[in-house]
């Protein structure tokens, strides 16, 4: 893949990344950041609550590692791979995180989710059976403003057994 | 943002492309403190070289006398190596604390020294550890005690590009501990922190060396009582008295996170705890 920028007009760039799977050319601005990159091109499910570094709703996985949209410029991600929440799975096929979520009661006004299901991912993907401690530590960067973490913390449990049992049992 | 990003492959292309660019220019490695700085205002440069892909500031190498930690690497890649648990115990402690896991997967020691923040806890840790940085400029190469690279709150001995490759931590036997006051158990700049790394032999200090974070301008080595401890037991009694020396070292100020008084006496109770915790 080419990994020269290549500048369209003034103040406008054309990067290429993979987004969920599929390769797409974006135009960025100038000065323009991931998150309102992504959210500019139509990927909503990325939230911004600071815009600091301090809430982790901007979380998305970048070349394998949860980062915030909101500290990365949109042309550093040029030639990379990204995967947002629109990634994970659908209405009709949820991520078994997603469903653990919602059968756990773990979602209130919902603004905080995409940041911590991808950041539970991470975890998942890294430590596919954590600790309670584990998967506090792990969701120290998603502030929730709704639901006090107990059902969250609850559902990635949840979550990690389920993934863990279905391997057992595939494999 | 400035308008100019660039991102060379190599050292070499950037030592080639660096005389071409804006004046006003400074180096990106994780963003998490520059892009912070550029979002309240207060960084103003023109160009940005992107750093953070460069194969020679990546990866952990030992060497028979040395570990050397590459200025680019990611934390969070820290947090994974064997090598860094064997020979840092200090910066293992530290860890955790550093700010959140995302973050972690983002920032780098070279930008935790290079944004000379009196609070940066991976370099206080780094300086308790002993360890050395080294520079290099247009290929020209230097080597400084980690602690001597600070002059001031965000100011450094750095010259204009000179960019930092690596972290020397010499290899030793050693104990070490991190302790950090926050307004939370994690994720949150400190009030103070300290962080302590001791060679033991016998129940008694061989040496150590003592390192204090958010209490001075810069991160601050405390050598008097670094010096005191070497020979004494590793009693209470001997934490009790570091204690007491350790708050005559420091020079806190009273900002938005803490008081200057308050500061001083915490630097004393995490001493103490932290050799307390050395002995278990
Ligand atoms: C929400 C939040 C929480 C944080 N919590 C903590 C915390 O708990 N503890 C802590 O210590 N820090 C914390 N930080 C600060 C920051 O994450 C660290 O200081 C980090 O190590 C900076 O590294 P970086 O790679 O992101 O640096 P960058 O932002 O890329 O760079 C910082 C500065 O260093 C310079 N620089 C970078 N690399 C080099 C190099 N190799 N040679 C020369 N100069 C270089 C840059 O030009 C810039 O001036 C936090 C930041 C945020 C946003
Ligand atoms: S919007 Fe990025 S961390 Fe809050
Ligand atoms: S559910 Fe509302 S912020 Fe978390």
């Amino acid at each position: 893949m080419k990994k020269d920028i290549l500048e369209t007009k003034k103040g406008n760039f054309e990067i290429t990344v993979t987004v969920n799977g599929e390769l797409k050319e974006l135009s960025v601005k100038n000065g323009e950041f991931l998150l309102d990159a992504l959210r500019r091109h139509g990927w909503k499910g990325t939230k911004k609550g600071c815009d600091t570094g301090d809430c982790g709703s901007c979380t998305v996985i970048l070349n394998g590692r949860a980062v915030l949209g909101c500290l990365v410029p949109a042309v550093a991600a040029h030639g990379g791979e990204l995967t947002t929440i629109e990634g994970l799975g659908t209405v009709r096929d949820p991520h078994p995180l997603q469903e653990a979520f919602v059968e756990a009661g773990a979602v209130q006004c919902g603004f905080c989710i995409p940041g911590m299901i991808l950041s539970s991912k991470a975890l998942l993907d890294r430590a596919p059976r954590p600790t309670e401690a584990e998967i506090r530590k792990a969701l120290d960067g998603n502030l929730c403003r709704c639901t006090g973490y107990v059902k969250q913390v609850e559902a990635v449990k949840n979550a990690s057994a389920r993934l863990a049992g279905g391997k057992r049992k595939r494999g | 943002m400035p308008d100019i990003i660039v991102k060379p492959a190599s050292l070499k292309e950037l030592w080639k492309t660096l005389p071409g660019l804006p004046a006003a220019r400074r180096y990106l490695a994780g963003g998490t403190d520059i892009v912070t700085a550029d979002n309240a205002g207060v960084e103003r440069s023109e160009c940005w070289v992107d750093i953070s892909d460069l194969p020679e500031l990546a990866g952990v190498e030992e060497t028979a006398a040395a570990l050397v930690i590459g200025a680019g690497e990611k934390i969070s890649g820290l947090e994974r190596s064997a090598a860094v648990r064997r020979w840092c115990p200090v910066l293992v402690s530290a860890i955790p604390h550093f700010a959140s896991p995302s973050l972690r997967n983002m920032a780098t020691l070279g930008g935790n020294a290079g944004n000379a923040s009196p609070c940066a806890d991976g370099v206080c840790a780094l300086v308790a550890e002993g360890a050395f940085v080294r520079l290099e400029l247009k290929g020209k190469r230097r080597r400084l005690p980690l602690k001597d690279l600070f002059t001031g709150p965000k100011r450094t001995a750095l010259r204009r590009d000179e960019l930092i490759t690596a972290f020397e931590v010499p290899k030793r036997r050693h104990a070490g501990a991190y302790l950090k006051l926050g307004p939370r158990s994690y994720f949150g700049i400190s009030k103070a922190a300290v962080a302590v790394a001791a060679e033991l032999e016998r129940g008694a200090v061989k040496s150590a060396s003592v390192a204090l974070g958010s209490v001075a301008p810069v991160p601050l080595y405390a050598a008097g009582v670094s010096a005191w401890l070497a020979g004494r037991p590793l009693s209470a009694g001997t934490a009790v008295e570091a204690a007491a020396r350790v708050k005559a070292e420091v020079s806190p100020i009273t900002d938005a996170r803490s008081e200057a008084e308050y500061r001083r006496e915490m630097c004393g109770v995490l001493l103490e705890r932290a050799l307390l915790s050395l002995a278990r």
